[in-house]
């Protein structure tokens, strides 16, 4: 028996730290052989040649996150569909197949609704039918 | 050898990063703190053999609760480091009244008892990592567990989800005028 | 069950004679010690590879580019231009890295390095041969999924360290895109799974074959659907054009690396082009057979895994000529349209797919369609392993 149990995760941490350390280094490297002759306008925000004008860290539209919400509610359904899924074959050919199916399709069925739902409301339009407020329109 | 490692870099993870969660005044450093400790925890799954638990934690929490939550941080206009006092920690030192802390004091207390005499007992008693795992495929586990005993709650998390799908669509749909 | 490559060279007596002179020679037990040294030395490997890799692919796209176009390409550093990334990684390195004064340095500086990691960890999985494959996790499609969407947060966060406004909006865009497209990504990645019965790299290929009947992709109508659906997902996820918003060059300057120069941004470049090698060789693992060979030629010694390499290297590249071809031949979306591409076509077509095969897999009992057509092939296509 050449690995014990958790060896096998042995090359995520080293690709990590891989990632980590070559940036890491590669910076200090650079910062070592490169110039390093910083003036204001260089180290200006660009905005097309134009001096900046505030901070970018600016309001953000709803409709990110509520794609960031609908983005979870799928992700959770698939971490709950990978198991199911990857038995599946196996139940299958013990004879079981229909009823790791129906379960299946029933559990899909009522995502489908929700995203049924949302798509007849108009939630997954990224450009919206209709506008909120009208001071958007004002300004 | 490697749970050793594996389970000191990730304690080390979470640990740090929810120690920079609550240190950072920035909010957006406090999401990526926050991911650093989530990532740890994974990596605690890990060790303990529960390797398809550990990548739904990557998978819902790095790759989803996090990336939300920084959309809901750009919801405010991001972390202006000027503008820090915003949520009261520079305007009230103290952050609190004489209830919280007597609160805090007592949850404090409780917690302490809880894991000095009753959780650290145990966790001395208790068998090394890599002893007690038999590492069979643990998806298949749970998938047979998920299709057979436990089809209920299987079905109903979809019906869970969908509430939460319908709920989040309708608090953030714009109102009509 | 979670094969490594320790494992496969194991089997091998050097090895275990190696083991037993470096135990004797240090006195302790120098087994995990070997194991720590060839995980080492085969992820330094790879990840040299990768990163050789990654710097041919922007030569290479240059060149495609410049055939698309009539023009000629890079032809000056070595012969045809050969080593024109090498010249281009001695200028990184060069360069001042600049950071913008109203910048988050720390945020700043971390992008790039979630960015790499991201990629990088996500090449534990990826199937390069039956043996050479770093780390066969049992969870490993689901694994690399969930690995790699920090690169989606290492975007986000490079977007908006910079403090500007195109970088800015670049990274809530490349944040949005990402999420969006890995439904569908994942749920046609499913469809394989309920196929193969597994979620290890190993299984999902061994159960097809060397030949094309027996890939995934011509199973049967739902996966062939389910194929392009994932490979125009796994597009959208790596950032690459029709579906480069995040960068788009005509709205955005640059996207969210407008405000990196220097060493910070060839990082971010190369965990693009290895991304693109990644979802590419995901896509060849799971609908176009991996790394089988046909007839398995070459057997289990050390020249078929050198086939199968090749076998997979080949096909993997080939779809990373389609990406680049793509890059070059299609106009870009508008934000709208990708969302609705995603939204309301993508993952109900991947859903109906997945509930497609799964009835086809209760209706057939997993025959291909092939062999349902041709009852004498299914001879022929069972022993193409």
């Amino acid at each position: 028996m050449a690995l014990e149990k958790l060896d096998v995760y042995w090359p995520i941490l080293i690709l990590m730290a891989f990632g980590v350390l070559a940036v890491v280094g590669a910076l200090v490297v650079s910062k070592i052989i490169s110039p390093q002759k910083p003036t204001e306008l260089k180290r200006q925000a660009y905005e097309c040649g134009e001096d900046p004008v505030g901070d970018a860290w600016a309001l953000f539209n709803m409709r990110f996150y509520v794609i960031g919400l609908i983005f979870i509610i799928f992700d959770v359904e698939s971490a709950l569909m990978f198991p199911v899924v990857s038995v599946f074959k196996k139940m299958n050919e013990i004879g079981r197949g229909g009823l790791v199916l129906v379960e299946i399709v029933i559990f899909l069925f009522v995502l489908i609704a929700g995203v049924a739902y949302c798509w007849r409301k108009g939630d997954l339009d990224w450009v919206r039918s209709f506008q909120t407020p009208d001071k958007e329109k004002e300004s | 050898m490697f749970g050793n490692i594996l389970f000191l870099v990730s304690a080390l993870f979470s640990v740090l990063g929810a120690v920079g969660v609550v240190a950072t005044k920035n909010i957006m450093h406090a999401c990526v703190y926050l991911l650093m400790s989530l990532i740890g925890v994974a990596g605690l799954y890990l060790t303990l053999g529960a390797d398809f638990v550990a990548a739904t934690q990557l998978v819902v929490y790095v790759g989803g609760v996090v990336i939300l939550m920084v959309f809901a941080v750009m919801l405010t206009g991001g972390a202006d480091s000027q503008k820090s006092n915003r949520f009261g920690i520079k305007k009230t030192p103290m952050m609190g009244s004489i209830g919280t802390y007597i609160a805090g004091g007592i949850s404090a207390i409780l917690a302490s008892y809880i894991v000095i005499f009753r959780l650290l007992p145990k966790v001395f008693e208790a068998q090394p990592v890599n002893s007690t795992m038999a590492f069979d495929k643990t998806v298949e586990k749970i998938g047979m567990l998920l299709v057979s005993d436990h089809v209920l709650a299987f079905e109903i998390s979809s019906v869970l989800l969908l509430g939460a799908l319908v709920g989040a669509a309708v608090i953030a749909r714009p109102k009509r005028n | 069950m979670n094969e490594t490559i320790v494992t496969y060279f194991a089997k091998f007596e050097w090895y275990k004679s190696l083991v037993k002179a470096l135990t004797e020679m240090l006195g302790f037990n120098a087994e995990p010690l070997m194991v720590f040294l060839f995980f080492f030395l085969a992820a330094f490997i790879v990840v040299n590879v990768m990163a050789v890799t990654a710097g041919l692919a922007t030569y290479a796209e240059r060149k495609i580019s410049a055939d698309l176009q009539l023009r000629m390409g890079p032809n000056r550093v070595g012969p045809y231009g050969l080593i024109q990334f090498l010249a281009d990684g001695v200028k990184f390195i060069m360069k001042e890295g600049i950071i913008p004064k109203s910048a988050d340095k720390f945020l700043f500086t971390l992008a790039p390095i979630l960015c790499l990691a991201g990629v990088l960890g996500s090449l534990t999985v990826v199937p390069y041969s039956s043996g050479f494959i770093l780390s066969d996790l049992d969870i490993g499609l689901f694994f690399l999924i969930g690995i790699s969407s920090l690169v989606g947060l290492g975007i986000f966060l490079g977007g908006y360290a910079s403090n500007s406004k195109w970088a800015m909006l670049g990274g809530m865009r490349a944040a949005a895109q990402i999420i969006s497209y890995e439904i569908p990504v994942v749920i046609s990645g499913l469809s394989c799974v309920l196929l193969a019965g597994g979620l290890s790299f190993t299984t999902l290929i061994e159960a097809q074959t060397g030949f094309p009947q027996g890939w995934f992709v011509f199973h049967n109508p739902f996966t062939f659907i389910g194929f392009f659906v994932f490979f125009i997902g796994g597009l959208a996820e790596t950032n690459r054009a029709p579906f480069d918003l995040p960068e788009a060059e005509s709205e955005l300057v640059s996207g969210y690396h407008t405000e990196y120069s220097g060493m910070r941004f060839a990082f971010f470049a190369l965990a693009e082009y290895i991304e693109v090698f990644v979802v590419s060789g995901v896509a060849v693992a799971l609908f176009l057979g991996g790394y089988n060979v046909p007839f398995g030629l070459g057997g289990d010694g050390i020249l078929g895994q050198f086939l199968q390499l090749g076998a997979f290297f080949s096909k993997t590249l080939a779809l990373y000529y389609v990406v680049i071809w793509f890059r070059w031949t299609l106009p870009r979306l508008r934000v709208d349209h990708l969302m609705t591409l995603c939204w309301k076509y993508l993952t109900p077509i991947a859903i109906f797919n997945l509930i497609g095969t799964g009835f086809w897999l209760y209706g057939f009992e997993g025959k291909s369609l092939f062999e349902l057509l041709f009852k004498s092939g299914a001879a022929a296509a069972g022993g193409g392993h």
